[in-house]
């Protein structure tokens, strides 16, 4: 049984690693592609919120995996 | 000098949210096919992640603009923070208290919608205004 609670935890903080690892790439390029060129700033933030969706996918799905193995497998 | 005309972005959240939920829709019609207790649960899966990808969409477009740029971006993380928070709090939700619960329709929607949202995302693109 500990071996499902320890499988979750490893899905959910290496998919937490892994979203903040690109966050943080995604928004620093953010900040200086807006500093390089202010002018296109909202096209700039319209393209991240399109990868902040494609980045986020694995996480999400992986919360809902760990979820189903605490709260009904080991549950 | 003449004053700048600022473009200003709207998202359009009542287009983004009728194709998301017509979208569950179809799905929990094609689940319950199965059964109705799998309609029912692709409905719920299909509402996880709508509600809070919604929250994060709201919270993201707070402030536009290069000189708001590292609000825009603090935004995205406290964001994306909660995103991930309210899903896990949703699933916990429904594994604890709806009883009984079709996981394969809950889990299959939740990942459909979230594979979807990249593509709606680009497709439904905030409308720049003058």
């Amino acid at each position: 049984m500990e071996m499902v609670f320890i499988a979750a935890a490893l899905i959910i903080g290496l998919g937490a690693l892994g979203a903040g690892i690109g966050f943080g790439l995604l928004g620093g390029k953010l900040l200086e592609s807006t500093a390089r060129q202010p002018e296109l700033g909202n096209q700039l933030q319209t393209k991240a919120f399109i990868m902040a969706g494609l980045l986020d996918a694995v996480p999400m799905i992986g919360v809902g995996i760990a979820m189903y193995l605490i709260f009904v497998v080991a549950g | 000098m003449p004053p700048t005309r600022k473009r200003i972005n709207r998202l359009p959240f009542l287009q983004w949210l009728a194709i998301e939920g017509g979208l569950i829709i179809v799905l929990s019609l094609v689940w319950i096919t199965e059964s109705r207790l799998a309609g029912y649960s692709a409905f719920i899966g299909g509402l996880i992640y709508v509600i809070p990808n919604a929250y994060f969409a709201h919270r993201m477009y707070r402030f536009e603009g290069a000189q708001n740029a590292h609000l825009v971006v603090g935004n995205m993380f406290r964001a994306e923070t909660v995103k991930l928070a309210l899903t896990a709090v949703f699933f916990a939700a429904v594994f604890i208290l709806m009883e009984p619960v079709h996981v394969p329709a809950l889990l299959f929607t939740f990942a459909v919608m979230v594979a979807l949202s990249p593509l709606m995302r680009w497709f439904i693109r905030p409308k720049p205004q003058r």
